[in-house]
């Protein structure tokens, strides 16, 4: 048997660390690549995210600070009416036309797009023939297109000067063509995963039971699907409740079609950055109401359907 | 209705809404483009309020989309490899951009950076203007177009897993080399990924821009923002079609860098949301 | 001792993944750490490797204290148990990493590169990617790139887990042949007794964050500590309410000093024949012998047979 012989302490020794000082900095360093990452990533989304959304619900309840600079440190809080105000700013007539009109587009576009998404995802998914690529191009080029260059051509097509004859031109169909183009990939790119991602064993054991193909997708494959749906419908009405650019040319100038994000816009226009404050306050409620309760309502299903 | 009749009558379904929904108008704007003439739309290009618009739009692109992916990656890697109190608000917190209408982040930035706004009076203090300048226009096209680095990297990140990183850990690597060398080629197509999406939001971005700019020709119109105007104040179509088609063009080429990466890598999804 | 733990505890949360280990591995020794999945081994490698930091204890290597080192410094080759190799680098970079990071000149990264692919037969592959390579191939390779740097310490989690049978075989034989050869200190860890024994000269046996028990696989086979290690080492079955190895019993026709029954199962596994048999106390002790063993008897089912402990000869 050959000896055990110690390998030579190599010159290839690892880069030297200073004994001391290694666990105090190796504890250091540990926790400051976190901290410091987060802390310096949370400062960034503050500035540009978080401390101007509390501006805006601030503002809208009228619950201002005043800065005096940042030498005399001076805060003065002032408290001035709050909920009055922002009552009397939602509730005025146009504002609440404005927001009507949203939210029962919205709604319509989220429901029509989640039933043309669950079609057309299971084309995508489950149908072969030539030319399918090219229907999957489609999906993403309403992301893709900035809003208001659909905007531009909408209003080409379906403005006053239509060169189809179809003039939406002020009309809430405009709205809704508009809103159905841009909402219409989250809608499939959320159904399509999980269509793509259930193995036919079920629908098959179905089918083998003497269920017919409407019966199957019933009573097999939609109830899989909702989860996915509701996300989808979800995402589609958080867009479409503040989608802008798409709506701002075809929706001409008119109050009929004002939608909450115009009349928000208009707002500004005139300065009454108050105002502004309070009806955004509401669409950022009430989207992220909508946002929560899909959310909640998909894990809901997701967990019967995993347990 | 037999299976085949029901295969067809759905694929024509699907095929017909797609092509009336989407194929008409993106098809007419080739075409319209096609029939108006190169030359008509090379001197609506070549304007000077359209050069500067355009100018304007790539300058903030190239503040905002570095900015973006540096912050974009970083907290990937912190929320795929450290798990810290917060760190499922942070995820939430990056998403707010895009549950949020841009008109109210346009808002939301006046109000807390403008004269009006909480830190107003400092700012003009110290001679920082945010409303009517391109500074409101950088934040506003960071704060919308924040979230797509961070949902490309990050699912890829967590799919790819720990184990190169500590690899060249106990190889002798450092946090720097292993970053470049190991982290970093391993999530370079969702980087990319996300890198191309942020472009396309950056040079699209319309409403939160609108808000924020006030809108002044030749100093604070980025493209979008040209082709609004060209429309709806100045009635010029011809101008605002031959900008629709810039940024049309623009978005186009992206969608087609990001279906070759997709195809390249299952693991990158749209995520749009 | 090469290395040696004391104490060492990670909890995650409330509970104690590795629980007070104490262990000593000696100099050059193939160490297998064996214990079923969950019972804190891998994370056990980790500590030693510094991927994970201990809440108490001390990793002493080579004398040298090394718990609040970083991983970076401990000169220590880890393969991972799907072999984490870096998929954008070929071969032969992936091999040079440790060297390229030791900032060594390019001739000698490229003699050694040589060298070591050489010594895991991965001749002629110095330019594939990972992803070109066979999973044994990985596996040596990720091999190659932990010998790069001449390691203290060699630590493997689960090297054979992830292959399919045949090739589990001869890579087994493979890195026994590669430890006579290098002799360098090499840590594995295994769910499989039957790899954990033809492999290793060291067995530590864990269950629960616990080290059951230490020592030469002889050894703990035939005089196990605990219930855990001896169940856990090969199969047992019950005969007058002890537990022993089936291979301890033996099959007789007279019933002096045996207890009688009759034949319940047959199973002929090739060489090996199990036999189930009904005692007359109502267990069902089952006998393992060889094939030629079996023949000798000839019994079928319902046979009556005794059963008694195998006198050692």
């Amino acid at each position: 048997m050959d000896t055990p012989a110690r390998r030579p302490s190599s010159e290839l020794g690892a880069p030297p660390a200073r004994k001391g000082w290694r666990r105090f900095s190796r504890r250091l360093r540990t926790s400051f690549g976190l901290y410091g990452g987060a802390s310096l990533i949370v400062g960034y989304l503050s500035i540009i995210v978080l401390i101007p959304i509390a501006a805006v619900a601030a503002h809208g309840f009228s619950f201002s600070i005043h800065t005096q600079g940042w030498g005399a440190a001076f805060w003065h809080w002032h408290l001035s009416a709050g909920f009055g105000i922002f009552w009397h700013d939602i509730t005025q007539p146009a504002a609440i036309s404005a927001i009507r009109l949203s939210l029962w587009l919205s709604l319509s576009v989220a429901a029509i797009n989640a039933v043309m998404g669950v079609a057309i995802a299971w084309v995508l998914v489950r149908d072969q023939f030539p030319g399918k690529w090219f229907l999957e191009a489609f999906i993403d080029l309403p992301f893709a297109l900035p809003t208001i260059v659909v905007g531009v051509v909408l209003l080409f097509l379906y403005g006053t000067a239509s060169p189809i004859k179809v003039d939406l031109f002020e009309t809430w169909m405009g709205l809704l063509v508009a809103l159905l183009f841009v909402t219409l990939p989250f809608s499939v790119r959320a159904v399509q995963p999980v269509l793509a991602s259930l193995d036919g064993e079920s629908e098959a054991a179905a089918k083998s039971l003497g269920a017919g193909g409407i019966r199957t997708f019933l009573w097999v494959v939609l109830p899989s699907l909702w989860p996915a749906v509701l996300g989808g419908f979800g995402l589609a009405f958080a867009r479409a409740i503040g989608e802008f650019g798409s709506i701002s040319l075809i929706a001409g100038g008119i109050g009929r079609t004002t939608t909450a994000s115009s009349y928000i816009y208009n707002l500004t226009q005139g300065f009454l950055w108050t105002n502004a404050a309070a009806v955004s306050t509401a669409l950022l409620v009430l989207s992220l109401l909508i946002l929560i309760t899909t959310n909640v309502f998909a894990r809901r299903i997701q967990r019967r359907l995993a347990s | 209705m037999n299976h085949t009749t029901r295969k067809w009558s759905l694929r024509l379904v699907v095929i017909l809404y797609l092509g009336l929904l989407v194929g008409l108008p993106v098809g007419y704007l080739f075409i319209k483009a096609f029939s108006n003439g190169f030359h008509a739309f090379w001197i609506e290009v070549t304007k000077p309020d359209a050069i500067a618009a355009l100018k304007l739009s790539a300058e903030v692109a190239l503040i905002a989309v570095p900015v973006n992916t540096v912050v974009g990656i970083g907290a990937a890697l912190i929320l795929a490899r450290r798990k810290f109190f917060g760190s499922r608000a942070l995820t939430l917190a990056f998403d707010i951009p895009v549950a949020v209408s841009p008109i109210i982040i346009g808002v939301a930035l006046v109000l807390a950076y403008s004269r009006i706004g909480w830190f107003g009076g400092w700012l003009i203090s110290h001679g920082i203007q945010i409303l009517f300048s391109p500074i409101g226009i950088v934040l506003a096209t960071m704060a919308v177009s924040l979230p797509y680095v961070l949902r490309s990297v990050l699912p890829v990140l967590i799919e790819v897993g720990k184990d190169q990183e500590d690899a060249a850990r106990t190889l002798g690597a450092g946090a720097f080399r292993t970053f470049w060398q190991v982290t970093l080629p391993a999530i370079r197509w969702g980087v990319l990924y996300g890198v191309t999406l942020t472009i396309a939001r950056t040079l699209g971005e319309f409403g939160a821009v609108l808000v924020v700019s006030g809108n002044i020709t030749g100093k604070t119109q980025t493209l979008p923002i040209y082709i609004y105007d060209a429309w709806d104040q100045n009635y010029d179509t011809v101008g605002a079609f031959a900008g629709a088609l810039v940024l049309a063009s623009i978005s186009i080429v992206a969608l087609i860098i990001l279906s070759t990466l997709r195809a390249r890598e299952r693991k990158l999804h749209v995520d749009l949301a | 001792m090469s290395i040696s733990l004391s104490h060492l505890t990670k909890r995650y949360g409330d509970d104690a993944v590795v629980d007070d280990v104490n262990v000593e591995i000696p100099e050059g020794s193939l160490t297998a750490v064996l214990g079923p999945s969950g019972s804190g081994k891998s994370t056990l490698l980790k500590l030693i490797a510094g991927l994970e930091i201990p809440d108490e204890g001390r990793v002493v290597i080579e004398g040298d204290d090394v718990t609040d080192v970083d991983p970076r410094h401990r000169d220590i080759g880890f393969c991972f148990q799907h072999y984490a190799p870096f998929r954008h680098m070929n071969v032969a970079r992936n091999i040079g990493f440790g060297l390229r990071v030791r900032k060594q000149p390019k001739d000698v990264i490229d003699a050694k590169v040589a060298e070591l692919i050489e010594l895991v037969r991965l001749e002629g592959k110095s330019k594939s990617y990972p992803a070109q390579l066979s999973g044994g191939e990985r596996q040596r390779m990720a091999l190659a790139r932990a010998l790069a740097i001449e390691p203290r310490v060699l630590l493997l989690d689960e090297p054979f887990g992830a292959l399919d049978a045949q090739v589990r075989a001869e890579l087994r034989q493979w890195v026994k042949e590669l430890h006579r050869q290098i002799k360098v200190t090499t840590i594995l860890v295994t769910h499989d007794q039957d790899e954990a024994m033809e492999v290793a000269d060291q067995l530590l046996i864990m269950h629960e964050g616990r080290i059951e028990q230490a020592g030469e696989p002889t050894e703990l086979y035939e005089r196990p500590a605990t219930e855990f290690v001896h169940e856990f080492l090969g199969p047992t079955t019950i005969f007058k309410g002890a537990s022993i190895r089936p291979h301890d019993l033996e099959l007789v026709r007279s019933s002096e000093g045996a207890m009688e029954g009759t034949v319940q199962s047959i199973m002929e596994l090739g060489f090996e024949v199990q036999v189930t048999v009904a005692l007359s106390d109502g267990s069902t002790p089952w006998v393992q012998m060889s094939r030629n063993e079996f023949r000798a008897f000839e019994v079928a089912t319902n046979s009556p047979i005794s059963v008694r402990e195998r006198v050692a000869k």
